[in-house]
This record gives structure tokens, sequence and C-alpha cells, in this order.
């Protein structure tokens, strides 16, 4: 049972650990990275639409100012998929 | 799965001792881009051929309804009229090129230039330049060497960072949503199960839809970003 282990352990190798930490990391850094940008513009969406809704005049100078916030606050998340994109293609 | 996503066609020109690489994917699909503008503008140009006073036929109706589009955009987001007329021009080519190298990715085969990273940074420096010469002939050199002071003097460093990294985040924000789009497909495509018809409505959407509001995100930050600059 131990040598059994032992085997087992021996056959993982110090690079199979980084590779496997690499796609976790980019895993983790994808899926917890989006949380925030995504929150972000879902606020600037739903104020937008209140604004439309109280005057529906504004609309599109309130679309134009959604999109570009919108832009702005997706930058963290695009930052994050770069990091996730290093990660998985770059980094050996 | 996605190793194609990192292997690319790279011409090495060898200058002394160094040399540098070239993509002549991005190369050869920029030019298609280009030469496809062209063609456009000129068949549309044969249709304007026609008395000023005279009912403006279909093609010129859609055309002045997309010029208007951007030119509203631009004189209702720069500060004055001039200067929104004197970068009418600029802005509008730095959109229609976008946009198309945008587009161009739904058909197969074809690569959109801006999946490159080299290509939204050289777009990202351009406007970069463009805001500082703008801000340096508008006010004067006096008082844009003084605008990095403000509000206080110890603030230069954060102001010089807040510099950079503009360029920095209209690159990577052009990039990152062109490259995830072309990540998320080849990743569709490889499940063999979802093979019929539904890779078509998801390229639509990254081509189309997606590849349409960041042409338009790039060019309103653009202006955001010129506007900004001349007006410290």
């Amino acid at each position: 049972m131990l040598q059994e282990a032992q085997q087992v352990v021996s056959g993982i190798s110090g690079a199979d650990i980084a590779t496997a930490a690499k796609y976790i990391a980019a895993g983790l850094c994808m899926g917890i990275g989006a949380i925030g940008s995504a929150i972000g513009e879902g606020i600037a969406a739903a104020h937008a639409l209140d604004g439309m809704a109280r005057q529906p005049e504004m609309a599109g100078r309130l679309m134009t100012t959604m999109v570009l916030g919108q832009a702005i606050t997706e930058s963290t998340g695009i930052y994050s998929l770069l990091i996730a994109i290093v990660l998985l293609f770059v980094m050996k | 799965m996605s190793e194609h996503l990192g292997e690319k066609l790279i011409l090495h020109i060898p200058v002394g001792s160094g040399g540098f690489d070239i993509d002549i994917i991005t190369m050869i699909m920029s030019w298609i881009v280009i030469g496809l503008l062209v063609a456009l503008a000129l068949l549309f140009r044969r249709s304007l051929r026609q008395p000023v006073d005279a009912k403006p036929n279909r093609i010129q109706a859609t055309l002045d309804l997309l010029l208007q589009f951007i030119e509203s955009q631009l004189t209702s987001n720069f500060a004055s009229e001039k200067l929104a007329r004197e970068l009418f021009p600029f802005i509008g080519t730095l959109f229609l090129f976008i946009l198309f190298s945008n587009w161009i990715s739904i058909i197969p085969y074809f690569e959109s230039p801006t999946k490159d990273l080299n290509v939204t940074f050289s777009f990202a420096l351009l406007v970069f330049f463009m805001s500082q010469f703008y801000a340096v002939r508008l006010n004067g050199v006096r008082r844009y060497i003084k605008g990095f002071m403000e509000p206080y003097a110890f603030l230069l460093p954060l102001n010089v960072i807040g510099l950079v990294g503009k360029p920095l985040s209209h690159a990577f924000r052009l990039f990152g949503n062109m490259f995830g789009g072309a990540i998320m497909l080849s990743i569709i495509y490889s499940f063999t199960f979802l093979s019929f018809g539904f890779p078509l409505i998801v390229n639509l959407f990254y081509g189309l839809f997606e590849g349409a509001i960041q042409a338009f995100v790039f060019a309103i930050l653009a202006v955001a970003y010129i506007n900004a600059a001349v007006e410290t």
C-alpha cells in the first residue's frame, strides 16, 4: 500500500505540478476577475435604464455615456483575461 | 484544442545582428481591409455623381446617415465644434478601419487584424500622440507642462502614470475583446455536438455585434482622451 502510494507520488514530476498550477491559476484568474467588471457593468446599465425611463428624450446621450462607462469598467476584466492568456499560452 | 491561436506565420527580416519579425497574416488581412475600404469608397463615390439639388438615392442616404451619426457623436463629445470638425476625418477613419477589421472575421479563414496586439497598440499610440499634439498646439507649451502639476506639484508622478496608462488600457481593451472572442469561438468549434448552426450564430454575435460595439467604444474613447488632454 505504502509502496504503491510512493510509486504514484514519484510519477508526478515538478513540471506536472507547475502545469496543473498554471491551469488552476488561469481558471481562478478569469473566474474571480470577471465578477467585479460584470457587477460594475450591470450597475451602469441599471442606472442608465432608470435615467432613460425617467427622461426618454435623453436616451441617445445616456446610451453613449453608458457604453463608454462600461468599456472603462470592463478593462479590469480584460486585464484578468490577459493574465489568463499569458498563463495559458505564453508561460512554459 | 486552442493551440493554433499561439502559432502564427512569422516572417523574420534580418537587419544587422538582430532584425525584426513581421506577422504575415496580420499584414495581409490589414491590406485586405484597406483594399475593401478603398474599393467601397470608389464604388460609393460613383453614386454621388449627380446634381447637388437632386433627390439623394438610397446609397447616398445611407452614407449620409452614417456620417451624420459619427458627426453628432463628435460634436456632442468635443469641447469645441472647430476641434470636432478638424478631427472628424481622423476619428472616422479609425472607426471605419476597426469596424471592418472586426467584421472581416465572420468570413471563414479570414482573421481580424485587431486580434493582434501590435495593431491595436499602434492605433492607441496614434491616438496618444494626436492628443498630446493637440494639447500642446491649443494650450501652448507652458500650460501643457503646467497641466502635469495640477492640482498639486507633488502629484506629477501620478499624472505621468495616468498619461502612460491611457494608451495601454486603450490598446489592451480592443485586443482583449477580439482575442477573447476568438478563444470562445475556437472552444465552441471544438465541441462537435454543437457544430451544426450554433457556431454560425456565435460567430455572427462576436463578429458583427461585438465588433461594432468595440469599434464604437474605441472611437469614442479616442475622442474622450483627446478631449481630456486638450481641456487640462
